[in-house]
């Protein structure tokens, strides 16, 4: 290897741009993950609201609920942010698809309960 | 190059012949006390200097002679002390008149308006622009406190022997110089200090306050109201510069504190200045709250224990205050912030400019007008401009529609306080004045006006054309409704007419829906606007129809061209063919509509105002929840009220989003000021949608992930009522 001579003006440069990582985004497939929605249901069983004459400390308690699973699934976002991710992520079919899956599941368990009670 | 090495930005040859002309024009003697005399050939020269602005500057669109001259201090050196010279009383001199009007026919270019016109834009634009802009500033200062003579009045006294002749006998002429004229006293009431820029000259010499006085004392007003009064007879190209003047006078003034006596104006202030400070104190204490109570070096952490064994860390003491707080903390350290597209200069808000505040002389001269002008202009003006506008004459500019729904607007509400001050004043007296003084905006050619251009608008994306059309419309409803209320049977009676005629055109239901479900980013002015127009819509219309149980709607329906030949062969058609309202005479397009009449069911009405769209863009309103007047946070209380508890679509209300925002309005850390008086209002609201929430939580699970997301309107009809709708099935 040849010594370097004077200033390296010689040495080549690499100009080829190197890959970004990319950004994370709060989408359909995050939200859909196990962080994501299902982690929220399965939280969602031990959210306790005291009911009536309790609204605005059930509104807080619910406010930092949905919060707190946010910003376990996306840190980096804030809350109003993030919610306005995830209302845009809900348009897109695959999300669709699965609100109405999850809503048909409630209805059967709701006409499951009619049943039960004729 | 100049002496000094820097080369100079106008090209030195027209540096030189503008110096050389101004100082040919004249000059102040050595002797006689320092009048003005003119150069022996002014009157050339003016008129050369009007060459050179002409076939210079205008014609290779620059700016190079406006600059020089502006550095040569031409109206100021020479202009104004011209005018002078031309005493008030000396009609006859057929010389100094013609001088007088060569002045004028330099000042006009050199105060017109500046576009910013981004294609027509070229350099010298963005290089003399920002100088001409403050050159127009000094400019209107000196010619409106010109203390030697009454320019604006000159003004007036150039155009009079072409004023006097009746209007078939003027020649292009006479009728360019009333032209000019009206130009000029546009061009005064509209410069102002260009926004973004710190004016550093005496700001109580330009201001709005300042040019009324200058026009009250030297009689423009009467000339205004002599040409308005006049319109359609002596006077008719002339309608849309008489409205330019008063738009530019009169704009973002408020119609409350115009109307108030000065003890009135006295105490409004003070109690301004209470609220205020009241307001001010209650965001400090707030602030001390929650603030630390010991100094910001005394290093509080704190650990927050969370679900699945995480723990999150806090500094700071107001971290231990509670769980609210934390959070917010815990919001706050975050930096990310989403990417968002740049917000689009709106180059319309210069026109509009910021709200309009006037001394106390000021205020009662323009009162003065502006009952004069209602009284004796407002019909002709207006029914003339709207002529105008219809036949869509040459002189007619895009934004004089604009200008015309605003007036429109702004001279209702007036005329309407008025009336209200003057029912206030004398109880007993019957002796209120009809509302035939405003009746020329109220026919049914004004109504196709406003229709047509509210479709336009819309289509066109005209957002700020489309908010003064829409604030012209609301104005026109609380007219009609207080015509309907003031207990005069033919007021009444033309009142049922006018309210008939604005709702059997379903088309209007389904633009007004439209508008405000498809709001986007327009602004403030505009979502105001269009909120307050819904409002009283929807609350007029109900009245409306309570009392007229069957009324009658013209619905269009949209069929297939041939479908709709079939069932005319079966003859069971009984609609006839819609006329179609805009120009574009489209066959096919007429073809394809049909309309017929239709009972008006509200409650179908009604529902068009539960979708997502409509329920965002209210929601987006009541983010400026701070910064809101009582009948705007009327205005959405009424709206959220009529959502959840009269169309029992609250589901619509449950989104985390707007849950936030609820919450936060009554016991975040920015809360509405509980002395206000609509907080114990809002405060029920809230409440009894927070309980209706939990309850439907409750009910049904799923909503906690719903609570996520926009609903469709089925999703929210199952969640409402916890079945599937019944389609209707068409016919």
């Amino acid at each position: 290897k040849e010594p370097p001579s004077g200033l390296g003006i010689e040495e080549e440069v690499s100009v080829q741009k190197r890959v970004r990582v990319p950004n994370v985004k709060l989408d359909e497939e995050r939200l859909l993950g196990p962080a994501g929605i299902p982690k929220l249901r399965k939280r969602a069983a031990g959210l306790k609201l005291k009911g009536k004459g309790h609204e605005f400390s059930d509104a807080s308690r619910l406010l930092s609920f949905y919060q707190l699973w946010l910003d376990d699934l996306f840190p980096k976002a804030r809350f109003l942010d993030a919610l306005a991710m995830v209302e845009k992520a809900g348009h897109k079919k695959a999300l669709v698809t699965a609100r109405d899956g999850w809503i048909n599941e409630g209805r059967s368990k709701a006409s499951h309960d009619d049943d039960d009670e004729l | 190059e100049l002496s000094d090495g820097t080369t100079d930005i106008v090209h030195p040859e027209v540096r030189a012949h503008i110096s050389s002309l101004v100082a040919a024009l004249g000059g102040a003697s050595t002797e006689d006390d320092g009048r003005y005399h003119l150069g022996d050939d002014a009157l050339e020269v003016l008129r050369d200097i009007k060459r050179w602005i002409r076939f210079y500057d205008e014609k290779t669109n620059r700016m190079d002679v406006a600059r020089c001259i502006h550095e040569a201090n031409l109206i100021e050196g020479d202009l104004l002390p011209i005018l002078a010279t031309w005493p008030e009383n000396a009609t006859d001199s057929k010389y100094k008149s013609r001088i007088a009007l060569a002045c004028f026919e330099i000042m006009v270019p050199l105060t017109w308006p500046m576009e910013r016109d981004k294609e027509r834009m070229t350099i010298n634009h963005h290089r003399h622009m920002p100088v001409l802009e403050l050159a127009q500033v000094q400019y209107k200062m000196a010619m409106i406190n010109f203390d030697e003579a009454r320019i604006l009045h000159a003004a007036v006294r150039t155009a009079l022997p072409s004023l006097a002749l009746p209007a078939s006998d003027r020649a292009a002429r006479d009728q360019g110089i009333i032209k000019l004229v009206l130009f000029f006293l546009r061009n005064m009431a509209m410069i102002a200090p260009p926004p973004n820029v710190q004016y550093e000259g005496d700001e109580t010499q330009i201001s709005r306050s300042a040019t009324i006085d200058a026009f009250s004392y030297q009689d423009i007003f009467l000339f205004l109201l002599t040409l308005a009064s006049n319109m359609g007879d002596d006077f008719r190209t002339e309608d849309t510069a008489v409205m330019e003047i008063i738009y530019h006078l009169i704009k973002r003034v408020d119609i409350e504190k115009l109307f108030m006596t000065e003890q009135q104006a006295h105490k409004a202030k003070a109690h301004e200045l209470t609220s205020l400070m009241n307001k001010e104190s209650a965001m400090l204490k707030a602030y001390t709250r929650n603030g630390p109570t010991r100094h910001n070096r005394f290093g509080t952490m704190i650990w927050v224990k969370r679900e699945d064994g995480k723990m999150s860390s806090l500094s700071g003491q107001d971290a231990l205050a509670d769980t609210t707080a934390r959070n917010l903390k815990m919001d706050k350290n975050k930096v990310f912030k989403p990417p968002r597209r740049t917000k689009k200069e709106n180059k319309d808000e210069r026109d509009l400019g910021p709200p309009a505040k006037l001394n106390a002389r000021a205020t009662g001269q323009l009162r003065s007008f502006v009952e004069e002008f209602l009284d004796s202009g407002f019909n002709p003006l207006f029914s003339h401009v709207r002529k105008t506008i219809d036949r869509e004459a040459s002189h007619v500019m895009q934004y004089h529609r604009r200008q015309f729904f605003y007036l429109v607007a702004w001279f209702l509400e007036a005329e309407r306080t008025r009336q209200k001050l003057k029912r206030d004043s004398r109880k007993s007296n019957d002796d209120v004045s009809s509302f035939s003084l405003v009746a020329g905006v109220l026919n049914q050619e004004m109504f196709i006006t406003l229709n047509k251009a509210m479709n336009e608008a819309y289509e066109y994306k005209d957002w700020h054309e489309l908010a003064a059309v829409m604030r012209c419309f609301t104005q026109i409803l609380l007219t009609v409704q207080e015509m309907i209320e003031s207990g005069r049977e033919d007021d009444e009676e033309i009142a049922e007419n006018v309210l008939s005629r604005l709702f059997y055109e379903e088309s209007t239901h389904d633009i007004i829906a439209n508008i405000v479900r498809t709001y986007k980013d327009q602004g403030f002015y505009y979502l105001d606007a269009a909120t307050e127009l819904v409002h009283h819509f929807l609350r007029i219309l109900e009245a409306y129809s309570k009392q007229n149980a069957d009324m009658q709607v013209r619905s269009r329906k949209r069929t297939r061209q041939k479908k709709n030949k079939d069932q005319q062969q079966q003859g069971t058609e009984d609609g006839v063919l819609a006329e179609e309202n805009d120009d574009s005479a489209n066959d096919d397009e007429t073809a394809e509509r049909t309309s017929k009449e239709r009972k008006f069911d509200f409650q179908r009405f009604a529902a068009r105002f539960t979708p997502q769209g409509v329920v965002d863009t209210f929601v987006k309103f009541t983010r400026f929840y701070q910064d809101m007047d009582d009948s705007q946070l009327k205005r959405v209380h009424r709206f959220f009220y009529r959502l959840a508890f009269k169309q029992e679509m609250s589901v619509m209300l449950f989104r985390v989003d707007i849950i936030h925002l609820l919450y936060n309005m009554i016991k975040g850390p920015e809360a509405l000021d509980k002395g206000s008086g609509m907080f114990k209002d809002w405060e029920e609201l809230v409440k009894q949608i927070l309980r209706k929430c939990f309850k439907k939580i409750e009910q049904r699970p799923e909503l906690i992930i719903e609570m996520l997301f926009s609903k469709l309107q089925s999703t929210a009809f199952f969640l409402e009522y916890g079945y599937e709708k019944q389609t209707a099935s068409k016919k």
